[in-house]
């Protein structure tokens, strides 16, 4: 107002209003405070959300893509088909026996792994001489590539010169070879399944050890003691102060292993390659051998999205308690 | 100075062993060395280079072999050579993804699963090299040409063949009176009586790439037919499958125990060389085993090509084909080098001990490198006779591949032999086997 007087007469409508908002500080909306933070938050993100759009959402969109197409291995030119190889997959009776099996398999497995793991974390927690080197130790399946892990394991079920049935024979728990009674520990069906499950157990538990030993180091000691001063047994205070306190480290475990043991090829493939008569398949090994090996793309990317369905909602259920109890 | 050194003592006694095989390294260099010779590369191929995806061969003295003429035709023809092994099982896999990314190796080999039908598209047609080493080398094997040909052209160039012939121990036929093992209902017999005495038999009822050709080639000899000879209908539902079935069911039973349900591919090579199997049904490679690792059994093995059924005999070997993409960056190189190695055969199968079969006929002039004065093995020299491949009669097919690759045979005959329904069984590996036929027809 004052440059308006001093230049006498009235200014225009306009420059007074520019002039007004310039000096009420107005700017663009991209230049706010607000904005600046957006931008900022965006920019840190951006990194993580192109890694999992590249490495993840582009190779499930392909498959998808796949899924609904009657590409081969040596055929770039592929049809829309629709729906129809998963109409394919769900008329073989393989593939229920893969379903059930791969449910089996990790459902199974991960009851198993989370046992073992807690009482690993438990005792791994205590005070005991030698304790560095037990924590070192007990990591080591999970840190040895998983060929060499697995193909040692084939050697110990080997129907021949299996150390296990050695052992067990030497303790006159089952007879010698080529008795009835000698575990064929790859080649019976139940076995043959509880054979690859506890590979995956024994290669997967120091994880859940582990995750559970950081969460329970992170719970204070005071609130430990004073659970135990107000007479909460083990299992109490196990149940009703541990196990709430790290309830997000647990639930992040818990995704991980599903989605690793789910999705778990190598195991399977390099023991029993699903045999026999599909007593191990599961639905990798059966998407790997439909898709790659015996060439049809599209039938294999269709069994292989079949663990989506089966991920997303534990997935979902596993994030939205999470989120739950961080408010 | 050099007046005060020790001489060589020139007299040193040679071994007839070690004579023998000093003797032998000079002839194969020598033979090496004219062989490539004899051959002039087109000037074109100087100064590139050439990379080589092949499989971990089960008789390593053959890709250290193999790697040395590689070096050595290299080094001939100025190309810088690059040969990499990964196992067998990866290949499909890795081809896979060499042709989505449209680039990798220059020259490829398909083992055991032949993939020429799913990929001829992009592959060079061959087909000169093929009539070329038709006319050098004699006519081709019915087989090879379903290994590699498609529509006529040759797609790929079959290398060898691996035979699966019957190993058997004859002290233990001998103990129970009987003689040499010609027909299936012979190995049944002498698996019925010595599993009695501890020393039962077995094929492998299980994934493995075994279990796939041992049970055809019992199928195949009771006249069982995968396909007609186009390859795209279905003839297993048939009386002879079923007695093919039944007969597996019985050799079961009575001669094996449970733990060929979890055979791998080097399970019967152990069996074998253990001293417990009175007969095995695999690759010669189980029979070297044995001679290296157990010299008292293995003296008492003998080979048998094929066991005869009702139909008569085919042994189902495993074929090994080389190919070249249509993106490779050297086709000229990996033309001649296929040209090269395929001139090099009787090398070749001397280096693998008499593993690699050849293909063309002209190449089972005896006595054959490696097996003809092997007077265990020798009866294998007319292996070409006898020998069909999966899918037969028809041709090596996506579909076929398929079926292969998923184990709906070898499942068959475990199911059977665990002792399940006959009928449900057949109606199961058909139904099976019919709906992957239907997709690939389909697409």
């Amino acid at each position: 107002m004052a440059e308006a007087s001093a230049g006498g007469g009235a200014p225009p409508e306009t420059s007074l209003s520019i002039a007004l908002s310039r000096r009420a500080g107005v700017r663009p909306w991209w230049r706010t405070p607000t904005a600046r933070r957006w931008v900022f938050g965006y920019t840190l993100l951006a990194p993580a959300v192109l890694y999992v759009g590249l490495l993840v959402g582009v190779p499930f969109l392909f498959s998808l893509y796949l899924s609904m197409s009657d590409a081969s291995v040596g055929d770039p030119v592929a049809r829309f088909v629709g729906i129809e190889n998963f109409k394919a997959a769900l008329e073989s009776s393989t593939f229920y026996v893969a379903l059930r099996n791969t449910l089996v398999f990790t459902v199974g497995a991960g009851i198993l792994k989370g046992l073992l793991g807690t009482t690993l974390a438990f005792l791994l927690i205590q005070q005991f001489r030698g304790r560095k080197i037990v924590r070192a130790l007990v990591v080591i399946p999970f840190t040895l590539p998983i060929a060499i892990a697995v193909l040692g394991w084939k050697w110990m079920f080997d129907s021949q010169f299996s150390v296990l049935n050695w052992a067990l024979n030497q303790l006159h728990l089952i007879g010698a070879y080529g008795s009835p009674d000698w575990p064929v520990w790859l080649g019976q069906p139940g076995l043959a399944l509880a054979s690859v499950m506890f590979v995956n157990v024994w290669r997967g538990f120091p994880f859940g050890a582990i995750v559970l030993m950081a969460g329970m180091t992170s719970v204070a000691p005071e609130i430990i003691e004073a659970a135990k001063v107000d007479g909460a047994s083990f299992m109490q205070r196990f149940r009703m102060v541990i196990v709430p306190m790290i309830a997000p480290i647990l639930f992040i475990g818990s995704a991980f292993d599903t989605v690793f043991t789910l999705s778990d090829l190598s195991i399977v493939y390099l023991l029993t390659n699903g045999g026999p008569d599909g007593a191990t398949e599961i639905l990798p090994t059966l998407a790997y051998n439909t898709g790659i090996r015996g060439g049809a793309l599209g039938r294999g990317a269709a069994i292989s999205l079949f663990l989506f369905p089966l991920l997303l909602p534990a997935m979902i259920l596993l994030l939205r308690t999470l989120r739950r109890r961080q408010y | 100075m050099s007046d005060l050194q020790p001489a060589q003592n020139d007299s040193t006694p040679v071994s007839r062993r070690g004579f023998i095989k000093a003797a032998g390294a000079g002839v194969a260099g020598a033979s090496l060395l004219t062989m490539l010779d004899a051959r002039q590369a087109p000037a074109q191929i100087k100064g590139t280079s050439l990379r080589i995806l092949v499989w971990s061969h089960f008789v390593p003295a053959y890709d250290t072999w193999f790697d040395d003429f590689s070096k050595k035709w290299g080094e001939k023809n100025g190309v810088k050579v690059r040969v990499d092994h990964i196992p067998h099982l990866e290949l499909p896999a890795r081809y896979a993804a060499e042709f989505a990314a449209g680039a990798g190796h220059d020259l490829i080999y398909f083992v055991g699963q032949i993939l020429t039908g799913q990929y001829y598209k992009n592959l060079i047609d061959l087909s000169d090299i093929a009539d070329g080493l038709s006319k050098k080398y004699g006519a081709w094997m019915e087989g090879s040409k379903s290994a590699a040909q498609v529509a006529g052209r040759w797609f790929g160039i079959p290398d060898f063949f691996i035979a699966i012939p019957v190993l058997w121990r004859k002290d233990l036929f001998d103990s129970v009176g009987l003689g040499a093992p010609n027909t299936w209902e012979d190995l049944r017999k002498a698996g019925r009586l010595l599993k009695a005495k501890g020393h039962p038999t077995g094929m492998q009822f299980s994934h493995c790439n075994d279990a796939n050709h041992n049970w055809r080639a019992l199928m195949y000899g009771f006249g069982v037919k995968e396909t007609d000879p186009s390859g795209q209908n279905i003839t297993i539902d048939s009386k002879e499958m079923r007695e093919a079935l039944k007969f597996a069911k019985a050799m079961y039973d009575e001669g094996m125990t449970p733990e060929v349900f979890s055979w791998d591919d080097a399970s019967d090579n152990r069996f074998l060389a253990s001293g417990v199997g009175c007969w095995v049904h695999d690759a010669i490679s189980a029979f070297r085993t044995t001679e290296d690792t157990n010299p008292k059994v293995f003296k008492e093995t003998y080979c048998l090509p094929e066991a005869a059924g009702p139909a008569g005999r085919w042994n189902v070997g495993e074929p090994n084909v080389w190919a070249i993409w249509k993106f490779s960056k050297n086709i000229a190189g990996a033309k001649e080098f296929i040209q090269g190695i395929s001139d090099s055969q009787k090398e070749a199968m001397l280096a693998s001990r008499g593993y690699n079969m050849p293909f063309m006929r002209g190449q089972y002039a005896k006595p054959m490198p490696g097996l003809g004065n092997d007077a265990k093995l020798s009866i294998l020299q007319e292996q070409d006779k006898i020998t069909a491949f999966f899918g037969h009669p028809g041709p090596m097919t996506p579909q076929a591949q398929e079926v292969l690759t998923t184990f709906v045979v070898p499942d068959m005959f475990t199911r059977v032999a665990r002792g399940a329904d006959l009928e449900e069984t057949m109606k199961w590996g058909v139904g099976e086997i019919r709906r992957i036929y239907a997709k690939h027809k389909a697409s």
